[in-house]
């Protein structure tokens, strides 16, 4: 009888550490605090002031590395995370926790899925990440308002997005993690202040507005590609 | 006599699974048929196939107002089957709050061998298509979750979708792909032009005399048996000043682009006035007009138009004799593409 209770704990116990999955975790940031929403005016590295209103982007095609060197990619598998909505922050990836030397992953949604009518999930074109009129999926958003901005209201509104080759905005991400234990939640700070600088400065003065695929948009994406940062391995 | 009664026994299982299986209520397929000597369509019918669930469904949601803000704007107020789905006597159709559209709605037709969507071919999807007009303020001006919202409180819809898709959930990939099914069904094949490519009527003399004048001066951008090529061009229509509409640039970026539309299929041609990407041309004179006179040749203009198109009075004559035998009435008048309980009235109230 004692057998048998001890395999059954056994059982549980394998099974437990099968459901346990490693977590992704994205904190959005604006330099090195906590972004809030709305009411905190920042400055971008030109000086302009800005709020933020929203800030989404698309999580795709994660790979971790282990410190074996082997891949372990997550397919089809498609994440929006956004910084409204604390719920998407946390990503369970379908992997066991363990020992990993690196993640990386797309900022964007791949050209198949832009090209294959309507999807579910994430990929809903309801969620407001997909442009009707040129089709394409929002690879990332950022809205808000700065004084700096020409427009009505003064706002500004980065939509990045283009799947085609010469209009390319998918950018992968990688992030060395080199653990020497089993990782269980890896913790990536988000930093909005970086789509203003970086490769290319971009200004809300001169450029309010990116809302179709093209040069400003892969500039924005490059841009934002240097936007991760690892906080925590855990 | 085992065996007999083995192969009783299976037959009477085949029966009663085939029974179960109707039971499950599983969609009943239809067949998409592609008309002699036509091409392969380029619609994906495996991700999507049609039944006559997902169909009916599609007609019902294609002539329903409630995909509109205020429910006055089906998808069939600028779509009308009578002028082959596009919008009768409009050059440009009206939307949602006394509002205009910035382009002449399109013939619906064919459309399972169009690559692309919109005069810009913007659209790479069909199933992706509704949702621009669904969601522009000028059109529909409706969100896909205030539908989603209006749509699942509608017992008959939810059982609807069941038949269709297997459960009553509605999603965006759902209500795209059942307008599918039904636009995918729209085919115009049966004009005279082409019974008698099918050897089952005759031209008289002038539409034959039109059709010789067609293929040596029109066919190579309406090219049969689509009467488009689906290509991009500037035809020398200068920008007009309100609408500033770049065509295909505003897709592309490219400034050889510019001012290029999709080359609009001519079947039906009698029955979708005006013409034009704007709608500017009321008449068909006024095209043929346009082409030996008025085009305004600019750099980004159609090489075989470099020295506009020259047509005589007698030329424009036997070319509307032969345009007119591509008018398709099974198509017009087929009461399977008319809305739901369909009972003379007309086709979507037009509201003004």
């Amino acid at each position: 009888m004692k057998q048998l209770y001890m395999m059954m704990l056994g059982m549980l116990v394998v099974i437990g550490s099968f459901a346990q999955n490693l977590q992704l975790k994205f904190i959005p940031l604006a330099g090195n605090t906590s972004l809030v929403l709305d009411d905190s005016i920042y400055q971008t590295k030109a000086g302009e002031p800005i709020t933020v209103r929203k800030f989404l982007f698309y999580v795709s095609h994660i790979q971790v590395k282990d410190v074996h060197g082997k891949t372990i990619p997550v397919k089809n598998n498609y994440y929006l995370f956004s910084a409204s909505d604390t719920a998407t922050w946390n990503i369970a990836l379908p992997i066991q926790p363990q020992m990993l030397s690196a993640v990386s992953f797309t900022i964007g949604v791949d050209s198949i899925k832009n090209v294959s009518g309507i999807q579910t999930g994430a990929l809903d074109p309801m969620l407001g990440m997909f442009w009707t009129w040129n089709t394409g999926y929002i690879f990332a958003k950022l809205e808000g308002n700065s004084t700096a901005s020409p427009l009505p209201q003064q706002t500004f509104s980065y939509h990045v997005g283009g799947y085609k080759h010469n209009e390319n905005a998918a950018r992968t991400i990688y992030i060395p993690i080199n653990s020497s234990h089993k990782v269980t939640t890896i913790t990536i700070g988000a930093n909005v202040l970086s789509w203003f600088n970086g490769v290319n400065a971009l200004s809300i003065k001169a450029h309010p507005l990116c809302h179709s695929p093209g040069k400003l948009a892969m500039q924005i994406a490059d841009n934002y590609s240097n936007m991760f940062q690892l906080l925590k391995v855990q | 006599m085992k065996w007999q009664i083995t192969i009783a026994g299976i037959l009477i299982f085949l029966v009663i699974a085939t029974a179960f299986t109707n039971n499950g209520s599983k969609p009943t397929p239809l067949v998409f048929k592609v008309p002699p000597g036509w091409p392969q369509p380029v619609y994906d019918f495996k991700q999507n196939p049609v039944t006559l669930q997902g169909f009916e469904l599609g007609r019902k949601l294609f002539y329903d107002g409630r995909l509109s803000k205020d429910g006055n704007f089906p998808c069939a107020s600028c779509h009308q089957q009578f002028a082959a789905f596009a919008t009768y006597d409009h050059n440009l159709s009206h939307g949602y709050d006394n509002s205009f559209t910035t382009r002449n709605a399109p013939a619906l037709q064919n459309l399972a061998w169009q690559k692309a969507f919109m005069w810009d071919g913007g659209i790479n999807h069909l199933d992706a298509q509704p949702l621009a007009p669904i969601t522009a303020p000028n059109e529909m001006a409706e969100t896909v979750e205030n539908i989603i919202k209006k749509l699942s409180a509608d017992a008959e819809y939810r059982a609807m979708f069941k038949a269709a898709f297997g459960s009553p959930q509605i999603t965006t990939q759902r209500i795209m792909q059942a307008l599918s099914q039904f636009e995918v069904m729209l085919v115009s094949s049966n004009s005279k032009y082409d019974k008698v490519m099918r050897g089952e009527a005759q031209f008289n003399l002038p539409e034959s005399l039109g059709y010789a004048i067609f293929k040596q001066k029109c066919a190579s951008c309406h090219a049969e048996p689509f009467f488009t090529d689906f290509s991009y061009r500037n035809n020398g229509m200068p920008m007009d000043a309100v609408l500033k509409d770049e065509g295909r640039m505003k897709i592309t970026g490219n400034p050889s682009d510019s001012l290029k539309f999709k080359v609009p299929s001519l079947r039906n041609v009698a029955v979708t006035e005006p013409y034009g990407h704007d709608g500017r041309f009321f008449f068909l004179i006024n095209v043929f007009d346009h082409y030996r006179k008025n085009m305004v040749v600019g750099p980004t203009t159609d090489s075989l138009l470099k020295n506009k198109l020259p047509l005589s009075n007698y030329e424009i004559g036997q070319l509307t004799a032969f345009l007119y035998t591509l008018t398709d009435t099974t198509f017009l008048k087929n009461p399977r593409f008319a809305p739901p309980n369909f009972n003379n009235q007309p086709p979507a109230e037009h509201v003004h």
